[in-house]
């Protein structure tokens, strides 16, 4: 049987410092080395000043992740050298003194399969090096250390996976979950990133290192799995290793330094006193902490009956479900579902539109309100949807413009009503005898008022002059 | 104009007018041209010093606002960063390394009108205890020249024992301030763990040091400490003091006081003029209405062990940061593989830093940290124990400060053995945090002899105290030079 | 027992180049083995144990730019990066 761990790499994007000085957590903003200071460039004296922030927050998704929390945190010391770290260390967790990490065992349901989380910690990034041109030519290597400090959460889960199938839907739990929480945006360039370990039935571990994105993992297990089945069906040994994942390449190459030679000298990091946690503070953490995602789902169909599906795309997703959570009232709430999920979400699919976009949740409460209300049919709700994002103009100027508002006239839809009986003799004679046949001609009607007839009040008055 | 002068009565003088902060700092200027040579305090002398004290006469005379310091004449051990001047360690890996910052010590001193008058010498990152492992070359001790001043603060004992100033700041990681107090026959203060900010002092071993005064007197170090004290928000593991005033009834005794004498200190291996010494100061200590008992920790006879395993890690990992890189001397990267141009720059150390290193990556590493490290750590915790219990029954412990006299220049260099032993009755302190002073007590054939006291973690002022009683009762010559 | 061998690895994985080997060695030696009293200190049953402060102590999160262009006081390379020696991988 296949095997797969993770080690997940989320940078609390949405904090306003580094994890142990003030420079900027979001980092993307600066030019080269522009976000730095002696703490997070190490410089001879300075020291970590630990971001209370950033406890908590790590400490809200160790609680998400139905993760143990502690009662007491600790600091650790990785050494090793390379050039990324300006210590040439990194202050990390680990549990070698009791449970001193931020979070500890948990599990996440993913369908029907259980993935089991063994630990969480909170930890800093790296700068980033830069090759330029072919690393071969290369003199030298340039670091840009603007990285360097951002706070990291890292999840560490049991090699529960049994394909990359299950890694994506998990990722995409993850994903959502941090979102929804609001401690970071997985969007942004390099805030989620993974190691992945890798066995297959009767092989070794292979650990796959630098996976710099999300998209990318899947295709790095993917390629590792059949790399290891074909050596397996040749009868070649599958060595215990760490192998690098070529982004460029889309293949996984073995790391020439091996893992086995490195000897992290893991001590506690003296700087850092131990930090309580009580359960004070983790009722008062708990209590903050936004309605997850599976609670906002089972109260979307419960309350609003809302169909699973729709609920399930909705909940999972911030961004939506703000708007949903803006705009609805108890009489509304599927249409602005339906809304939300069959047209605006292909309307607004990426990260790009999302921004430009200028729809509100008083936009969306006015459709849905006009759609029930007989005011636009779905039709012209769908055209004016794409002007609101365009422009974010009221729904009411839109209508006007457009002329999208529907034919409730009386008199003006029985003219175009004796239009269609004349011209469909035959159908109007099924009609008669089979009544269920009339939608036909309701169709015919919405035809020539390019879906502006108002539906219930055509049928009526088709009804009547049926007879 | 004389030198000879503690910091509460240069204040006194600068603030009636009697003395001017310029000429006393011209003055000192002076002393250093012409005794330093010999004496080798300094790695650099501050040019602008005469300056800032015009500065601060000037604020006096017009009766501004004026810091407690009054331009007084300090000298700062050269693992403290001050911005814009050269910060060394003593190490060729640091010899250009410019601070771009004030460490909190030193920003609290400026806000005081301290006059800084030079960076001043130390073993290479504070580890040794002779000075002799200064890549600068060791400095000599004023008593004798051909002796050792101690260390690794040998620098700050010299400077203010041969009146280069009038106080200095050395760091503690296992006697490096009282150690070379106890040479130069001087008080050095080693403070309750987290009493001093560490932010902008060069690590060695994080988890166990301290910066410290080195003064002439008691109550000179009692006012640096209530200057350079307290909560700092970018030390983590600094405790709040409450803003302790540690001059206010310094003066109240010891009367009833119980004070225990640790017997792992006063054994075998200790010079008999030491042990005479430790006895006299126990008679003065119950002439003064102290009850002194013999008292046993056990966890002594391993401390040296513990604390050269602790050190050693932490400085392996503490020092990994001096790749050359962002910082260092001129040696360009190109043409070299990462490793091997890492393995080059560091050759810079010195072979004492680069012997601790190297124990640092051992005792520490997976397959050793078993038998040593961890071992260490449990050393530490049950010897902080046994303190702990200790200080339930007595208010103060005492001890010589170094079981032995001053050495002759290069007479141990080559056994670093035998020099961990000479740690024996200092590390306690560092290891269990509590605070720690050491009292110039007797000239012994003209070489000096400290006398060590201990209290419990926070009851600096208790120690003070008793330091101050015990200090009345003694008398001491001149220095020679 | 730690013998030379180790020794010598432990210097590669420190980044350091040793000359005057054989002094080195036996002073290291003699270090380490002095470090074999702990074995008869009987600390199995110790617990580590670090100082603890409430949450509340640490530092709020607010980004405060350092004061000055840190980068121009550093060895910098083009004005903004920092240079390091290749990489092997």
């Amino acid at each position: 049987m296949t095997k797969i761990g993770l080690e997940i790499h989320c940078q609390l994007t949405n904090l306003e410092s580094k994890l142990f000085c003030s420079c900027k957590a979001n980092y993307r903003e600066f030019e080269i080395n522009e976000n730095i200071c002696p703490i997070c460039m190490g410089l001879p004296g300075s020291l970590p000043r630990l971001n209370q922030e950033a406890v908590k927050k790590a400490t809200m998704i160790a609680m998400a992740l139905n993760c143990t929390t502690p009662d007491k945190i600790a600091f650790f010391r990785k050494n090793y050298f390379y050039p990324d770290l300006p210590k040439n260390f990194q202050i990390t967790q680990l549990n070698i003194y009791g449970d001193t990490s931020i979070g500890g065992t948990g599990s996440i349901m993913i369908g029907e399969k259980k993935i089991k989380i063994r630990r969480i910690q909170l930890e800093e990034d790296p700068g980033r090096l830069i090759y330029e041109g072919s690393s071969s030519k290369n003199l030298i290597t340039l670091v840009d250390y603007n990285r360097a400090g951002t706070p990291l959460v890292e999840i560490v889960t049991e090699p529960d996976f049994e394909n990359p199938k299950q890694v994506r839907t998990f990722v995409n739990i993850i994903c959502d979950l941090l979102e929804n929480l609001g401690v970071s945006d997985p969007g942004l360039d390099g805030a989620m990133r993974a190691d992945a370990n890798v066995s297959i039935e009767g092989g070794n571990k292979v650990e796959i290192k630098n996976i710099e994105s999300f998209h990318d993992l899947e295709k790095a297990i993917h390629f590792e799995i059949t790399r290891q089945e074909s050596l397996h069906s040749r009868d070649f040994q599958i060595i215990q290793e760490t192998r690098h994942w070529d982004e460029k390449r889309k293949i996984t190459v073995s790391a020439r330094s091996k893992e086995e030679d490195l000897d992290y000298r893991y001590f506690l990091e003296g700087d850092i006193p131990w930090i309580i946690i009580d359960s004070h503070i983790k009722d008062k953490l708990k209590s903050k902490m936004p309605e997850s995602i599976s609670s906002k789902k089972e109260r979307y169909i419960s309350k609003f009956n809302i169909p699973t599906q729709v609920a399930t795309v909705l909940s999972s997703d911030k961004f939506y479900s703000d708007l949903f959570e803006k705009s609805h009232s108890e009489s509304n709430a599927k249409e602005i579902a339906n809304i939300i999920t069959t047209d605006l979400m292909g309307l607004v699919d990426t990260r790009e539109k999302r921004e430009k976009s200028k729809i509100t949740s008083t936009h969306l409460k006015d459709l849905a309100d006009s759609i029930q209300s007989g005011k636009i049919s779905r039709t012209s709700a769908k055209n004016a949807l794409y002007e609101i994002v365009k422009t974010g103009k009221d729904l009411s100027q839109i209508i006007l413009e457009l002329d999208l508002g529907n034919v409730s006239d009386e008199s003006e839809l029985l003219k175009i009503i004796q239009e269609v009986i004349s011209e469909e003799i035959q159908a109007v004679e099924h009609a008669k005898s089979n009544p269920q046949t009339i939608n036909y001609l309701v169709g015919k009607v919405m035809q020539k008022t390019k879906g502006k007839a108002e539906p219930k009040l055509t049928l009526d008055l088709l009804k009547k002059q049926l007879g | 104009m004389n030198l000879k002068i503690s910091a509460l009565e240069f204040v006194q003088e600068v603030k009636n007018g009697n003395i001017s902060a310029e000429d006393f700092v011209a003055k000192t200027l002076e002393r250093i041209q012409s005794v330093d040579d010999k004496l080798h305090a300094f790695l650099s002398v501050n040019e602008e010093a005469v300056d800032k004290a015009q500065k601060i006469d000037k604020k006096v005379k017009s009766g501004d606002k004026v810091g407690a310091c009054f331009g007084m004449p300090i000298s700062i051990k050269d693992n403290m960063c001050i911005k814009d001047s050269k910060t060394t360690c003593a190490s060729k890996m640091l010899e250009n390394f410019v601070a771009p910052y004030d460490a909190t010590v030193i920003t609290k001193l400026k806000e005081q009108d301290a006059v800084f008058i030079g960076k001043v010498n130390l073993d290479e990152f504070a580890m040794g205890l002779t000075t002799e492992f200064s890549a600068f070359g060791p400095s000599k001790n004023p008593w004798n020249l051909d002796y050792v001043p101690g260390g690794s603060s040998g620098g700050s004992a010299v400077s203010v024992s041969a009146f280069e100033c009038i106080a200095s700041l050395g760091s503690d990681t296992g006697g490096s301030v009282r150690n070379p107090a106890s040479f130069c026959s001087i008080v050095g203060y080693k403070p309750t763990y987290g009493l001093i900010s560490r932010y902008g002092l060069i690590s060695y071993s994080n988890s166990i040091e301290q910066i410290g005064p080195l003064t002439r007197t008691v109550k000179d170090a009692a006012f640096m400490l209530n200057i350079i004290s307290g909560l700092d928000v970018n030390d983590n593991t600094t405790r709040d003091n409450k803003n302790e005033d540690y001059l206010s009834e310094i003066d109240s005794g010891i009367v009833g006081k119980k004070i225990g004498i640790i017997q792992e200190m006063v054994g075998d291996g200790i010079d008999p003029a030491v042990l005479s010494a430790t006895k006299d100061a126990i008679v003065k200590l119950e002439g003064l209405g102290a009850i002194c008992e013999e008292v046993s920790i056990d966890m002594v006879k391993y401390s040296v062990a513990a604390y050269y395993t602790i050190t050693a890690t932490e400085a392996g990992s503490n020092l990994a940061r001096y790749d050359n890189l962002r910082y260092g001397y001129d040696f360009s990267v190109e043409g070299y593989e990462f490793n091997s141009y890492i393995s080059k720059a560091r050759k810079n150390f010195g072979p004492e830093v680069i012997r601790r290193m190297i124990i640092g990556g051992f005792v520490p590493s997976a397959g050793q940290a078993g038998k040593y490290f961890l071992k260490a750590m449990k050393v530490k915790s049950k010897l902080t124990k046994e303190v702990d219990e200790v200080f339930k029954k007595y208010d103060l412990l005492i001890a010589p400060t170094v079981p032995i006299l001053p050495f002759k220049i290069g007479e141990k260099i080559d056994d670093p053995v035998s020099l961990f032993l000479i740690d024996i009755n200092t590390v306690t302190a560092n290891l269990t945090g509590k605070p720690a002073i050491s009292l110039p007590f007797v000239i012994s054939n003209g070489l000096p002899i400290g006398i060590q006291l201990l209290a419990d973690s926070m009851q600096d002022k208790l120690l003070l105290q008793a330091a101050y009683a015990l200090e009345q009762t003694v008398t001491l010559p001149e220095v020679p030079i | 027992m730690v013998t030379e061998e180790e020794i010598e690895h432990v210097a590669k994985l420190m980044r350091i180049d040793v000359d005057d080997h054989k002094e080195f060695v036996d002073k290291v030696h003699a270090m380490i083995d002095y470090f074999d009293v702990l074995d008869s200190a009987g600390v199995e049953s110790e617990e580590i144990s670090m100082h603890e402060i409430p949450i509340s102590n640490l530092r709020e999160d607010k980004f405060i730019p350092f004061n000055e262009k840190l980068i121009d006081k550093l060895n910098n390379y083009k004005g903004t990066y920092i240079r390091a020696p290749k990489m092997s991988t």
